[in-house]
């Protein structure tokens, strides 16, 4: 069985080997034939991934511990979910499921597109034949999950946290969004190399950037939303590394499907563009490097290990290879418009991407500053949340504000008079807001108050957007209000899905607000009998259980939680150990509240004599963010969904391209 | 004309941003870094700092009373220092586990207000390291 993932691999390799040899070769002589067998290779690469995959799959569903893999992340107790989702529990098994994305991906996106041209595509296949044989490289030559080893009695069992049904979930989605945003960058380059530099290739990857985007946002919130309920130290985004190493490709990709529309609108900004999808993609290889090196402490670095020289040379490449070819091609990126006034559509889009990009240089800027410090001054330092949030205000709050702004302001140039009269409502409602905050007593966090009140004015200016729109439509014709407004969004499907999108990233702005600036954190020990209080609600712990499981011990600190008279609920925080692995994990409970805030109870230290160290947060609004996650990913597929109309408008026009060509 | 001025405006929106990364990099080399040491490089610095170390016995006393002690040593030498601290420990710490204890050192020993445990290399094979 190894050998055949071992042969599977071999031939994956071989043929990106041979998509970038004979693609490139191809796609330089203009040899259609060639070209097309190298699409093919890459179909095929597909394949024999696929084949790799499943025989892995196999020896974990089989307990074969001859494989070093499964004897390490895998024991015979582990469930049979988790057994198979170790899959992407380690290093190699992490890098197959890449390669197998990669080539899954690489195969769809030369089948499906047409929009591109053929000498666009041509170019294409190379790039991906090249991404792909890095991965295949290092799975068959530095890192193979198909190492054996004399066959162990049991495995060393899977790191308690990763036993988790976001494990499931979480890791597959940012690997989705990852290795996505290969797409984009290999059709720009695609698009750079056969000197086609119109708009047809950000038409073409136009859905891919978006999906990958959705995947790696939805991604990130499950991993959030799994630290909040799994690693149990009551928040949900930390500031480490390895959680900024997906947020950086995001923002990049925020900035990227902004800028784009401005290329596709107005013909400009494309050596900007060129840039941006090039800074995605390098770091998404980044994140995926600083994930796997160790090379930065973190609580997910989980150790030095071999690979990490092969990714930083890579991303060198990929990073001097886009620059040069940028470069040489300058001349071909000329815009086709100017800017002509700072207040217009393409100013604020402007403004939205220099502040995206200057909040992923930050965040990029505190990742790598502890090797910075160390090359420098031979001292290792590193940056901590103040240094993250004081940036997240001074460029996150903007951002938000503009949100508002931007989707109102007139293309090319706007009346200042006729801008006063759109912005009336929205900023009504948000000084509205702003001075009953104040009269709550929100005044607590300054920030908090600033955030609130650009959210409301944000919400007032979509829903007078939709507002607009729907009695357009309700005037043309005799449509009733909600067939109005369904038509409006079928219609304007990129538009109106922005918006929602829009929103969700304002929900998630309140719930981040709310949780962490207003909430409140009690400790106290209590020994059974004994309350503590919290926010208006008293804690009574009323003692211990403890359970046997399968493969872990687990006890429970029974607490009940009381508003006046009246029991609320039974929680049951606690600590999980388990056996084969040897560690200890924290369980906590969480009372949801979905309008008011959750209660979120932490055993911190079970003592021998009976009694615990509780430690119990009231967070406000926080289940706004996983509410954002389903607005997002709601407003992401409006946006992405098929449109026939769209296609035949494109279709025109690109006919239309070609014949003047 | 419009189109001949509007590139000095692009100039303008480039340097804010260039100006804002000179003064991110003044805020990131002038203050709110915490320097990573290892247990013998503790001696004779001042203010708050983090210490990356292997935790060695003798571990007492109580985190959420007077103080959890331990030592530190370095990972690969002979440094160490005494550690006291107060708050929620990690569920991963015990002897022989690398932590990052942040705080500061007073009469000689260290006074941590942050434990985090790095994560056993389960993840990646051992024999990798």
């Amino acid at each position: 069985m190894p050998d055949l993932g071992r042969a599977a691999l071999v031939t994956a390799l071989a043929l990106l080997v041979y998509a970038l040899v004979a693609g490139g070769y191809a796609a330089w002589r203009g040899r259609r034939r060639l070209a097309l067998s190298a699409q093919n290779a890459l179909l095929g690469a597909f394949g024999a991934a696929v084949v790799a995959s499943v025989v892995l799959l196999a020896a974990l569903a089989r307990h074969d511990f001859s494989f070093q893999y499964v004897a390490d992340h895998t024991s015979r107790e582990l469930p049979l979910g988790y057994t198979l989702t170790a899959f992407w529990g380690g290093q190699e098994g992490s890098l197959l499921l890449w390669l197998l994305i990669l080539t899954g991906y690489s195969a769809a996106a030369v089948a499906l597109n047409r929009h591109a041209g053929r000498d666009v595509v041509a170019w294409v296949v190379p790039v991906l034949g090249l991404v792909g044989t890095f991965f295949a490289v290092v799975l068959v030559f530095v890192s193979s999950p198909f190492a054996t080893q004399q066959a162990a009695a049991d495995g060393a069992g899977l790191n308690p946290s990763l036993q988790n049904p976001y494990m499931a979930i979480h890791p597959p989605m940012l690997y989705l969004g990852y290795v996505g945003l290969t797409i984009p960058f290999a059709f720009a380059m695609g698009a750079l190399l056969s000197r086609r530099t119109d708009e047809r290739w950000i038409v073409a990857t136009r859905r891919w950037t978006l999906a990958a985007w959705t995947f790696l946002g939805v991604g990130q919130l499950l991993g959030a939303h799994w630290a909040y309920v799994e690693i149990g130290w009551g928040g949900y985004y930390a500031w480490d590394p390895v959680e900024n190493a997906a947020l950086m490709p995001w923002l990049a990709a925020t900035a990227f499907l902004h800028s784009v529309m401005i290329q596709e609108k107005r013909g400009m900004l494309k050596v900007w563009n060129m840039v941006l999808v090039g800074l995605a993609f390098c770091l998404s290889l980044f994140g995926t490097f600083l994930t796997r090196s160790g090379v930065i402490q973190s609580i997910h670095s989980f150790s030095v290990s071999s690979i990490g020289g092969w990714f930083l040379g890579f991303i060198c490449l990929i990073v001097a290879g886009t620059t040069v070819l940028i470069l040489s091609r300058l001349p071909l990126l000329r815009a086709r418009t100017r800017l002509e006034s700072l207040v217009s559509r393409e100013a604020t889009f402007l403004y939205n991407n220099l502040l995206l990009v200057a909040l992923t240089l930050t965040i990029l800027w505190g990742v790598v500053f502890p090797l910075l410090s160390e090359a420098v001054r031979g001292e290792t330092s590193t940056v901590s949340k103040p240094y993250y949030n004081f940036f997240l205000h001074s460029f996150g709050l903007p951002l938000l504000l503009l949100m508002g702004i931007g989707p109102l302001v007139a293309w090319r140039r706007a009346s200042l008079r006729a801008l006063g009269k759109t912005f009336l409502w929205p900023l009504g409602a948000s000084m509205v807001a702003g001075v009953a905050l104040l009269a709550a007593g929100a005044g607590s966090s300054r920030v908090g108050v600033i955030a609130y009140t650009f959210s409301v004015f944000v919400l007032a200016s979509i829903a007078l957007e939709f507002l607009r729109g729907t009695r357009a439509r309700k005037a043309l014709g005799t449509e009733s209000w909600p067939g109005a407004l369904s038509s409006l969004v079928a219609r304007n499907r990129r538009r109106y899905g922005g918006y929602i999108v829009h929103a969700s990233v304002v929900f998630l702005a309140i719930g981040v607000a709310g949780s962490s600036a207003y909430q409140t954190v009690r400790e106290q020990r209590l020994a059974p009998g004994e309350t503590m209080t919290v926010a208006g609600k008293t804690l009574l712990f009323r003692g211990f259980e403890t359970m046997r499981k399968p493969n872990h011990e687990a006890i429970r600190a029974v607490v009940d939680v009381y508003r006046g008279g009246d029991r609320l609920a039974r929680l049951r925080p606690g600590k999980n150990d388990y056996f084969a692995e040897e560690q200890i994990s924290n369980e906590v409970a969480i009372r949801r509240d979905y309008l008011g805030g959750d209660l979120f109870l932490i055993a911190d230290q079970v003592n021998a004599n009976g009694t615990v160290d509780l430690k119990a947060l009231e967070k406000p609004l926080v289940n706004l963010i996983w509410f954002a996650g389903f607005v997002f990913l709601a407003g992401s597929l409006i946006a992405m969904w098929p449109d026939a109309r769209e296609e035949r408008r494109l279709a025109e026009r690109y006919a239309g391209a070609v014949a003047r060509a | 004309v419009p189109s001949k001025r509007s590139p000095a405006r692009l100039v303008v929106a480039l340097s804010i941003a260039a100006a804002l990364a000179v003064f991110l990099l003044y805020t990131s080399i002038a203050g709110g870094t915490t320097p990573s040491l290892k247990p013998s490089q503790l001696a004779g610095h001042q203010g708050t700092v983090s210490v990356a170390g292997r935790v060695v016995a003798p571990i007492g006393g109580d985190a959420h009373v007077n103080g959890l002690r331990f030592g530190l040593r370095d990972v690969e030498g002979a440094g160490r220092v005494r550690v006291v601290f107060r708050g929620s420990v990690p569920d991963l710490f015990r002897k022989g586990r690398d932590v990052v204890a942040t705080g500061r050192l007073e009469n000689g020993v260290f006074v941590a207000s942050e434990l985090s445990t790095k994560c056993p290399s389960k993840y990646a094979p051992k024999r990798d390291a």
